[in-house]
């Protein structure tokens, strides 16, 4: 009974980790986000190495979601798109660092 | 780089790695170690001095030519990043430290060059040991592993060199030979390198570069 106990507390915990970076190439965009002060499209696509559609269906969640921010500009005459965390989104990524540490953490072995 | 298993550290070294990997430093580099195969030859013509500085303008051609490689091919294919600030002091203090090492080898080889002190192979294992401590910050600083191989076998090149010599009778110290292979498998990689990352990240169209997100 115990362990049940423990379990159901385990998933009572889960379901406040935030679902819009629980996906796993989210995830991976957040990760990326988090350790730079701001890149653009190319390198972001470089670095994760996503598909340009897959890529913009995901920051577009995450912009939706407030957690990303984009800045438009040319250069060479050419459009360019940089893209950081807003100050929301780099909390949200370190409180779900923290939730995912402290829920994995928990677990009965 | 698109390895399913992340963390925010190792996504800190990709990132930062993803910046320089693009294979011209490596080019650029094995033009300074092919000075060390072809300056003899030239030397008993030229002299020391002469022998090396004739380098100087292709240094320049070649710096040109890899900075409209760049320009033209690499820079559209990298994107821009700005680093976090652990990064950015990293990399300024790689900056410092590389700057007053270069004077403080600058100095110090001016001296050795007026006023011989110590024996060749002393001033030898002196030089090899600046080689050793650059690559090595320099791989540190930068993340870029085969530096330290590098520097290794720029270093070792003088006594496998030596040894050429010595054993086989290999004409200059076996400095053509050695260095002129260590040159070569420097090319070959940054080319390697270039080729890969050319052909890796295809250059993406105006739709891509100006990506609108929730508006497009």
């Amino acid at each position: 009974m115990a362990d049940k106990h423990e379990m159901d507390l385990q998933e009572g915990f889960l379901e406040e980790i935030d679902p819009l970076i629980h996906s796993p190439a989210r995830l991976r965009v957040m990760t990326y986000l988090y350790v730079v002060d701001s890149l653009d499209f190319v390198y972001l696509k470089r670095v994760t190495g996503m598909s340009w559609g897959n890529l913009s269906t995901h920051l577009t969640k995450l912009e939706e979601g407030g957690y990303v921010k984009l800045s438009k500009s040319f250069e060479d005459k050419k459009p360019k798109t940089m893209i950081e965390l807003t100050l929301d989104g780099r909390n949200a990524f370190r409180r779900y660092k923290d939730d995912m540490q402290e829920a994995l953490g928990n677990l009965p072995d | 780089m698109n390895n399913n298993e992340i963390s925010v550290k190792e996504a800190d070294r990709q990132v930062y790695r993803a910046y320089f990997d693009n294979g011209l430093v490596d080019i650029f580099l094995s033009s300074f170690v092919l000075i060390w195969a072809v300056a003899p030859y030239l030397s008993a013509r030229l002299g020391d001095f002469l022998s090396s500085a004739i380098f100087l303008p292709v240094w320049a051609v070649l710096y040109l030519v890899l900075l409209w490689v760049h320009k033209a091919y690499v820079r559209p294919r990298t994107g821009t990043v700005k680093f976090g600030i652990s990064r950015r002091k990293k990399l300024s203090a790689f900056t410092w430290i590389m700057l007053a090492l270069n004077v403080i080898f600058m100095i110090l080889g001016l001296v050795a060059f007026s006023n011989p002190v110590g024996s060749g192979y002393t001033r030898m294992l002196a030089f090899v040991l600046m080689l050793l401590v650059s690559f090595s910050l320099a791989g540190f600083f930068l993340d870029v592993t085969r530096f330290y191989i590098y520097g290794m076998l720029w270093g070792g090149g003088f006594f496998v060199g030596e040894w050429l010599y010595q054993t086989y009778g290999f004409s200059h110290h076996g400095y053509p030979v050695v260095f002129g292979t260590i040159s070569a498998i420097i090319f070959l990689v940054g080319i390697y390198k270039l080729l890969t990352f050319l052909r890796r990240n295809p250059l993406p169209g105006d739709d891509q570069l100006g990506w609108e997100g929730n508006n497009g």
